[in-house]
């Protein structure tokens, strides 16, 4: 256990998210993303159910996030409430954050990075954002913890 | 005390230069000196935790004043007092030794998504422990959320046009989603009375009888309450601080560590309460005084001002007295400059590589005149310029004043050496110019005398104005690049931004193209100005600034009643300033010149060329670079272009109030933005290359002007009264190799003061040395340079600033014409 900071996964959780932290980590280094917000999502879900020191990121949290590509070919929404997250296709009303992004793979890039280029990426209108930042900086950094635990560097 | 009395010389020394005194025979200066280059940075939670703690566990019943200054008072109170080296004043900006302090409700939760990597990232990197990172991302942050400066405003007005324009970051930046500093306080009121007499005066006034009307009465009570709960909060510090000493010097075993520690504890017996007595004790109350500033508001460019003038009553009496020694004194202020460094910004990775490397800007200003008009140099002049030269620190920022008709050639020449010495430090500011400036402002000429430099370049009153002098940064450039497109950016693609001003091919004149870029500058300065209003709005709710308001005159916000937010300040304004004068004005010329004069090309093919930047176009690219005026030569079209610029500026400022009821005004200082702005703009028609830095400041364009003395000429000439919020002249020598040549620097810089020049700073390097220092920064730990208003290490800066820096023209002092930059660099300039 880290001081003051996350637990490492014990085995059981580590083989459980392991599923899915390797299919995520899979795609963060392929070429094709299309999958990418799915699977970080799913990924996520796994790791808030296992880990209890990563849940504490959502317990008390409300947050409505809806993501959506340029061409509105994907679009996902994330609601955390009461310590759980829901993920849904559709659209959502009144969300805190809006994030439109170009594609997938500026999505991914955009999140997890090895350098995170929020501004960058908004620069190059890679990402456009409509609504609270501080959502998003807090889905970027429970994001990019995840993607240190997958990869075993957390 | 008194400031000055006239029958005593000023200058006892009897060597200005102080050449006995080195990091040899000054070690302790030395070794604090080393250790803090070698010190690394760490974020500092410490502020952040009992600020969010207080206010969390608070009803928000208070008054803003109130309750955000009860929230200080806790910090304060609790603060850790901690003494990490040697230093002989007491107190820290941080809980580490060289800390990043949080400030969540401005832009520090920035970077939140790097508390896992933010110690580890390639630029910069800043320590950031587990546990504190755990702090923040559990604690600290999720209570800031929906309540930082951004968010606040964001949701009180509904995501306005001017901040979703400001959040693009690539047309101007709105400095006060970020901090409400920029500033030079009153220090010394504060010495000389003590920080008790505050508590009374407000104390006092809380209870006058009411003949006020309300709602006014309430919020003056609230004022003066807050002035008392901060400044109690600062006490509380203090005496913790003088606790710890004593209890540190009964362990002490080192005699030596021991009397300082009990000397300390002495100081901190008087000081900041009561009115110092000592040099001693009045170097440390600023410092104290300094600290309490940034547990209220965020190390930003507060600036502790004309500390030789501020400090010498102190300095003068202890060494009639008796009491003090030069190497004593020189000691107590390497002590404060190396203070002046114990904190850095927090900054998240990308704004680093953007806009990053700049200190906190404290800057200190030393010379020029007093408020009577007569000469102000006195021993500690020398003495701060001296320590400056020996330690070569980022910070303070120093300045110094000149008043070519009241101050000696002595000292200006001493001034030049000590920027050949530094190689980039102190700069240059002309007296006459500046007080008339001033004046022009409304400022009296007393207060116009008392000048000092706030952050980089802008003049400000000490205690009297408040001048939030970075308030806007606007992106000259992308007004140009507006009007050549309709309306629309290259680096914002096909999105209509701005107003539709007109297809250029349908211009006849050049007045109509000037016409559709000042339609787009005023929408944009329209917009900034917009969503400054809208942040100061909501400072007053949410972060209002009492501790600092009680540092001013005391005919300000404390006969007022009134914090600085609201408008206490005996004179307020709001300063913008302006990136890529010097690329705008060459593009108005090349434009004028190749459409409309010269008719070389047309409006059509220009935009082609731009668009392909300029390949296939290199004839024309040839043209543009070698045929069309220049800022910074003496060609008429550039003179014009230059100076109806400014004044246009200037004209629409000035006619614009802010939430305070003060005017806005016009500057030219760029900081790094020069260089992080030009990497994220097109080709234009001057010939610069997309994506390439802008000239820094209000500085020709590098290469563009080939002779100095046309070159101040040319910046002399323009109208300095329109440049109210400062400006940043920024020059290279490759070598300044003895007396003579210093002295030919100096009489350079007079003569360009006689013309009407107001700033200008030097670095003393070649274009070779900074090649090298950018292959191989190890080997150039502590190299400063002058960035665009303040100094920086080289190795901090981001790639494009540094680029910048590099290709900046340099001139030989012997001939005032232009080096040539070397052959086989030259891909590195703009326009190649």
């Amino acid at each position: 256990m880290k001081k003051g900071g996350y637990a490492v996964p014990n085995v059981l959780s580590r083989v459980l998210l392991g599923f899915q932290g390797r299919k995520l980590a899979r795609c963060i280094e392929s070429e094709l993303a299309e999958n990418f917000l799915s699977l970080l999502l799913k990924a996520m879900g796994v790791a808030f159910f296992l880990l209890r020191d990563f849940r504490k990121n959502i317990v008390d949290f409300e947050g409505k996030y809806f993501f959506k590509s340029r061409d509105n070919g994907i679009t996902v929404a994330a609601v955390f409430k009461d310590g759980e997250m829901t993920v849904k296709d559709t659209a959502l009303k009144d969300p805190d954050v809006t994030v439109t992004f170009k594609d997938a793979a500026k999505l991914r890039d955009f999140l997890l990075a090895p350098k995170q280029d929020i501004l960058g990426s908004m620069l190059r209108q890679d990402i456009t954002i409509n609504g609270n930042l501080n959502y998003l900086y807090k889905f970027a950094y429970m994001a990019k913890h995840l993607q240190l635990m997958v990869t075993g560097k957390a | 005390m008194s400031a000055r009395d006239l029958s005593i010389p000023a200058i006892t020394l009897k060597d200005i230069r102080l050449g006995d005194y080195t990091l040899n025979t000054l070690p302790l200066l030395g070794r604090l000196k080393e250790n803090l280059l070698r010190e690394k940075s760490s974020v500092c939670i410490e502020r952040a935790r009992y600020v969010t703690e207080y206010l969390k566990n608070t009803p928000d019943q208070e008054s803003p004043e109130t309750r955000y200054a009860s929230a200080v008072h806790f910090f304060l109170s609790h603060k850790k007092p901690l003494f990490f080296d040697d230093n002989l004043l007491a107190g820290t900006t941080c809980a580490k030794p060289f800390g990043a302090p949080v400030y969540p409700e401005l832009t520090g939760m920035t970077i939140w998504p790097e508390l896992d990597t933010i110690s580890t990232r390639e630029k910069n990197p800043i320590l950031l422990s587990d546990e504190d990172a755990a702090t923040l991302n559990f604690e600290i942050f999720p209570y800031w959320m929906e309540r930082n400066i951004l968010e606040t405003t964001r949701k009180k007005h509904g995501n306005p046009k001017c901040m979703q324009l400001f959040e693009r970051i690539v047309f101007f930046i709105a400095s006060k989603a970020g901090c409400i500093s920029h500033t030079v306080p009153d220090y010394s009121t504060v010495l000389s009375k003590g920080i008790e007499s505050i508590i009374r005066t407000a104390a006092e006034e809380e209870k006058r009888p009411a003949t006020r009307k309300l709602p006014e009465l309430d919020q003056q009570i609230a004022f003066y309450r807050a002035v008392r709960i901060a400044m109690e909060g600062v006490i509380a510090y203090a005496g913790n601080l003088r606790k710890e000493a004593l209890r540190l010097s009964e362990n002490e075993m080192n005699p030596e560590k021991k009397e300082n520690l009990r000397k300390m504890a002495q100081v901190l017996e008087q000081v900041p309460a009561k009115p110092a007595r000592t040099f001693r004790e009045a170097v440390n109350a600023v410092w104290l005084i300094q600290i309490a500033i940034h547990a209220e508001n965020i190390n930003m460019a507060i600036s502790p001002g004309r500390l030789d003038q501020v400090l010498y009553p102190y300095y003068r009496q202890d060494m009639e007295n008796g009491r003090l020694r030069l190497e004593e004194a020189m000691e107590l202020v390497g002590c404060l400059w190396l203070k002046l460094n114990d904190n850095t910004n927090l900054v998240p990775e990308t704004a680093e590589e953007l806009f990053g490397g700049a200190g906190t800007v404290p800057a200190v200003t030393v010379g020029g005149v007093d408020e009577q008009g007569s000469d102000a140099v006195n021993d500690l002049t020398y003495i701060m310029l001296r320590v400056t030269e020996l330690l070569k620190t980022r910070d303070p920022s120093l300045n110094a004043r000149y008043h070519y008709e009241k101050n000696t050639a002595s000292y200006r020449n001493r001034v030049a050496e000590v920027i050949t010495g530094t190689r980039s430090a102190p700069a240059f500011l002309n007296d006459v110019a500046i007080v008339k400036t001033l004046e022009g402002q409304g400022v009296s000429t007393a207060h116009a005398r008392d000048y000092a430099i706030i952050g980089c370049v802008e003049p400000g009153v000490p205690g009297k104005s408040y001048d939030a002098s970075s308030s806007i940064m606007l992106n000259l450039v992308s007004a140009v690049e507006l009007a050549l497109n309709n309306g629309k950016r290259p680096v914002t693609g096909d999105e209509q931004i701005g107003p539709v001003s007109g297809d250029p091919a349908s211009f006849k004149r050049f007045e109509d193209f000037w016409g559709a870029f000042t339609t787009q500058l005023t929408w944009l300065m329209t917009e900034a100005v917009a969503l400054n209003n809208l942040f100061g709005a909501t400072y007053r709710e949410i972060m209002p600034s009492p501790l600092l308001s009680a540092f001013f005159d005391m005919e300000g916000p404390m006969k007022k009643g009134q914090d600085l937010i609201f408008g206490g300040a005996h004179y307020n304004s709001s300063g913008a300033t302006h990136i890529g004068f010097a690329d705008t004005v060459d593009s108005l010329n090349a434009i004028e010149k190749a459409v409309f004069v010269d008719k070389k090309v047309a409006f059509p093919e220009l935009l082609s060329a731009l668009a392909d930047n300029f390949r296939g176009h290199e004839t024309l690219h040839a043209w543009l670079l070698h045929k069309t005026p220049k800022f910074g030569t003496d060609d008429p079209v550039a003179a014009k272009n230059a100076r109806n610029l400014i004044e246009f500026l200037h004209h629409f400022y000035q006619g614009r109030t802010n939430y305070r009821g003060g005017r806005y005004k016009a500057g030219f200082w760029t900081m790094t933005n020069h260089a992080g702005q030009g990497k994220m703009s097109g080709a234009l028609p001057n010939g610069r290359k997309a994506y390439e830095v802008f000239a820094s400041g209000i500085t020709p364009v590098s290469q563009a002007a080939g002779d100095l003395a046309r070159c101040f000429r040319a910046i002399a000439e323009l109208p300095g009264q329109c440049i109210a919020n400062g400006e940043a002249v920024n020059f290279k020598y490759p070598s300044i190799m003895n007396e003579q040549e210093i002295e030919t620097m100096a009489a350079a810089v007079e003569a360009y003061f006689r013309y009407g020049g107001r700033h200008v700073q030097f670095n003393i390097m070649s274009y070779e040395d900074l090649i090298q220092a950018r292959e191989h920064p190890e080997q150039y730990p502590d190299l400063l340079v002058r960035v665009s208003g303040y100094s920086a290490y080289f190795k901090d800066l981001n790639d494009a600033m540094k680029e910048e820096i590099i290709t900046r023209t340099a001139y030989d002092v012997k001939t005032g014409k232009a080096v040539p930059f070397p052959e086989k660099h030259k891909t590195m300039l703009p326009f190649e």
